[in-house]
């Protein structure tokens, strides 16, 4: 069980301690200062600052928060509203359930200030349903922020800030973590990622303007605003300020979180993580979740932000590590990752729904050693014709990480081919 | 109005549309425009699903689906680029994966968006060697459609049209991924009053009606234009016929009346053509030839006039506006004054079906005729279109002359009962509840001697030298 990360800065620091989670531990840290200078400023004041601040969502696709917050109409007639992504679904990923059961306050402050900042009266926090101890923290801060009224109406005094929070427990599936997937589960429909135009900003929880935004994005936001958007930015990269939890899992001596600056290159994130287990040697990463390119050893000097592993042909996605060491076999690694995308794909769109099938079929018939060249064919073919054609990125996230496999450890696969069976024994079970 | 080009050819549409909508809009779609599609339907909500209808638009790096693309003045499409056309190959080859190659035995068949679309659009050979998901074959959703799941590509227009027209929602798709599969709800089943109209909309073989499932090969049918003559709202249809035989009625897209749909009463009101009908004249209960039966009117009518006895008139709103303007004009040269009619009526929904349980009401109220269900009162001679009316109204008319369809309690009663044609065997117009002449075409002959009501009855005045 994960308690608290290895490598700690801003965002962790106070996370081994328990009385982080209640409101009086939370202000003796300086908690709710961000809050107060944010509603001191006019909210088009404070949509500019995280702009200017460069801070990147944090749920995967790195999109420019201040600029989506602006998204939001100035002026509505109806109800605004924020909507937490915390459902954390991508295998690999783990960093937002610490932050929702350790540092639930700094969210919440985050979810103020971006309450502030666009108007917005309600938040819905939408937690993955398997975490029921982040859902317990965040009702419980909820709960003593209601207390303490800074939630509900006239929120700091100021009048007509008024701002409600609903957590809401997910029900289970890898689409529901998808922006529009979760609006769907969010108002009891079956979780499907819905079709764009109309954008979220438009219509989006139940018909509202909405703005989407992943747990830690909010959690940065109390730091930018207190601390100053210089202060951000001299940590991480020019185009990725700030830091992030890395999660690195899979063969490595100390699988765990670790809160490092974005740009810190792979080696020492894996570093951090006690390197690879048993002093074996490393065979490939996938940097940023399973739906992610994997890199060969070859790149392990790669910064870890956005705008060098796109270089690579591969993504930051949500900085979930996964380390495999030589033992393993990148077939069945493909097929592992084929199964998962057939099994969570939602079935709406055609090449999604009969692609990720298709593809599973091919690689587990390849890693049985019962493939031909033809299979090897459509295994490159197929995922081009999922790739970048759907409603939603699944398709891509699905196609990406066996393209991935395909260019960097294509002997693999050609060895299945001509052993007729796999040649790596001491690889791990499918 | 925005201005799009497609395919290098200059398009107005109107503002607000997506793309195919405006294509759809300016008729050109599938006729001069081919974007091919499943998921969309004019008449439905857009999904967005399929992605066949993928085109490249200038300014846009990915494919862009024309169903939810929202026109923009100036954009720049193309169609039947390489880059398009590899798209739509992709999707046509990942739809056949798991679609059965059972054409042979499919009744859908040679009306078959996949088949067309396949053969169009697809890859003439398959690259898959993996097994075809198995499913279940020949399922009753209800009363009126057989399912066959293997072979649904997972469009969602039924889903959605149960869920928008008849708003009975009875559908849905359950589980995900490849494993997605069209089932009605458990415990309920399809049954509405427009639930045929997912065998139209289904692009292939899984949604069938059981009535013309497996009746005949649809290339052998050839399509007449008609009206529905069983409301007031006179959705148009085309029959469908062969060997002088109708085998169905399939809605015909009017946005004015129907839209694309029917309901289902109104389809199986084909059936009505062939039950029940006059086939012979008679003469007091006696089959005598037409020219005897006329014959025999004619003597009545002309006996009645010189007696200065009293004639009335009765029309039907089932009877075509020629027919209607017939009567009424034989009525004024008999001095009779215009006729009566009156109307059947039953339950209306907010959707299609109207109260007026007949298709011209509106046509005999524009010609002038009064709408009463009263008793006739004392008469010496009633002729009658029809039989809309009951035998008791008649109860003190002395002669009925009755040019009629149908077998009635009626006919059993007049002293002349000569056969009229239907709807079905004749041409004319009908005027519908909004004022909208409608016209329709003979899609069969009758298979015995009948002729339409102005014929008949321009037949019998020549015969009683009232012409």
């Amino acid at each position: 069980m994960i308690v608290e990360p290895y490598v700690r800065n801003y965002l962790s620091e106070h996370y081994g301690d328990d009385a982080y989670r209640t409101l009086a531990g939370y202000e003796a840290k300086g908690g709710f200062a961000g809050l107060k200078k944010a509603v001191a400023l006019a909210p088009e004041q404070v949509v500019e600052l995280v702009k200017a601040s460069g801070l990147r969502g944090r749920g995967g696709a790195g999109f420019a928060t201040g600029l989506k917050w602006s998204f939001m109409p100035r002026t509505s007639d109806r109800m605004k509203v924020i909507v937490i992504n915390g459902d954390e679904s991508e295998p690999g990923s783990f960093k937002d359930r610490l932050i929702m059961e350790r540092g639930p306050f700094a969210v919440l402050e985050g979810i103020l200030i971006g309450a502030w900042a666009m108007g917005a009266q309600r938040s819905y926090i939408y937690v993955r349903g398997e975490y029921a101890e982040a859902i317990r923290a965040l009702r419980s801060a909820v709960a003593e922020l209601y207390k303490k009224k800074l939630l509900g109406k006239n929120i700091l005094g100021k009048k007509g800030f008024e701002h409600d929070v609903v957590v809401h427990g997910g029900a289970g599936a890898y689409i529901c973590g998808e922006e529009t997937g979760l609006l769907e589960s969010l108002e009891g429909k079956k979780g499907q990622p819905r079709k764009k135009p109309p954008f979220p900003a438009q219509h989006g929880a139940f018909g509202l303007p909405t703005t989407v935004n992943n747990i830690e994005t909010f959690a940065h936001v109390p730091f930018i605003v207190e601390r100053g958007v210089e202060w951000f930015k001299g940590r991480g990269t020019e185009k990725s300020p700030g830091t992030t939890l890395f999660g690195v899992s899979g063969h490595v001596e100390r699988p765990g979180l670790f809160e490092l600056p974005l740009g810190t290159p792979l080696r020492e994130v894996i570093g951090h993580a006690g390197g690879v287990r048993g002093g074996r040697r490393l065979k490939g990463v996938m940097p940023g979740g399973l739906s992610m390119q994997i890199l060969p050893p070859t790149e392990l000097d790669v910064p870890m932000a956005e705008e060098f592993l796109s270089q690579r042909g591969t993504h930051l996605g949500t900085g979930g590590v996964m380390v495999m060491d030589e033992s393993v076999c990148m077939v069945r690694v493909a097929t592992v990752v084929s199964y998962f995308f057939r099994d969570e794909s939602c079935g709406q769109c055609t090449q999604c729904r009969e692609g990720t099938a298709w593809v599973h079929k091919l690689c587990q018939r390849i890693e049985q050693g019962r493939g031909t060249e033809a299979d090897l064919a459509l295994l490159t073919d197929v995922p081009k014709l999922m790739e970048g054609q759907t409603i939603c990125a699944f398709a891509d996230a699905a196609a990406w990480p066996i393209q991935g496999l395909l260019r960097h450890f294509r002997s693999d696969f050609e060895a299945h081919l001509s052993e007729r069976k796999c040649p790596f024994p001491e690889s791990f079970e499918l | 109005m925005p201005t799009i080009t497609i395919d290098g050819t200059e398009y107005e549409v109107p503002e607000g549309r997506m793309v195919l909508q405006a294509i759809d809009d300016l008729g050109l779609l599938m006729n001069g425009v081919d974007i091919p599609h499943y998921c969309w339907h004019p008449k439905l909500s857009i999904d967005g699903s399929c992605r066949l209808c993928q085109v490249e638009i200038e300014g846009m790096p990915k494919l862009q689906i024309a169903c939810n693309t929202p026109v923009a003045n100036g954009m720049k499409i193309h169609t039947r680029n390489e880059r398009v056309l590899a798209a739509r190959r992709g999707v046509m080859e990942l739809l056949l994966i798991n679609h059965p190659l059972d054409c042979p035995i499919c009744d859908q068949a040679g009306e078959c968006k996949l088949q067309d679309y396949a053969f169009q659009w697809g890859v003439p050979e398959s690259r898959t060697r993996e097994p075809r998901r198995p499913a279940k074959k020949a399922v009753d959703l209800g009363p009126t459609i057989v399912f066959d799941q293997e072979r649904c590509i997972l469009c969602r227009r039924c889903v959605r049209f149960c869920r928008e027209v008849p708003k009975t929602g009875e559908l849905g798709v359950f589980n995900r991924g490849d494993e997605s599969l069209l089932e009605v709800f458990p415990g309920s089943e399809l049954d509405n009053p427009y639930s045929m109209n997912v065998a139209d909309i289904c692009p292939v073989g899984a949604l069938t009606t059981r009535d013309f499932r497996f009746k005949i090969r649809v290339w052998f049918l050839d399509d007449v234009k008609s009206v529905c003559n069983q409301c007031s709202r006179g959705c148009n249809l085309v029959a469908s016929r062969s060997n002088n035989k109708v085998y169905r009625f399939v809605p015909r897209r009017n946005d004015a009346v129907n839209e694309t749909w029917m309901c289902d009463h109104g389809r199986m009101s084909y059936k009505l053509n062939g039950q029940g009908r006059v086939e012979a004249p008679r003469v007091d209960g006696r089959e005598v030839t037409f020219t005897d039966a006329v014959k025999r009117a004619a003597e009545l009518l002309r006996a009645t006039l010189d007696a200065r006895g009293k004639i009335v008139g009765i029309a039907s709103p089932f009877a075509s506006n020629a027919d209607l303007a017939a009567f009424r004009d034989l009525l004024a040269r008999l001095g009779a004054g215009n006729a009566r009619f009156s109307v059947p009526r039953g339950e209306a929904d907010d959707v299609l079906i109207e109260a007026e349980k007949a298709p011209n009401a509106a046509g005999c109220r524009a010609l002038g005729m009064t709408e009463s269900n009263d008793s006739i009162g004392r008469a010496d001679l009633a002729l009658v279109l029809g039989h809309t009316l009951t035998a008791e109204v008649f109860g003190d008319v002395g002669n009925i002359v009755l040019v009629d369809s149908h077998e009635s309690a009626l006919s059993a009663r007049a002293a002349v009962v000569l056969p009229a044609r239907t709807f079905l065997e004749k041409t004319g117009a009908f005027t519908n509840s909004r004022g909208l002449v409608q016209k329709f075409s003979a899609v069969v002959e009758p298979e015995f001697e009948a002729w339409s009501e102005a014929d008949t009855l321009a037949q019998v005045a020549a015969a009683a030298g009232v012409s």
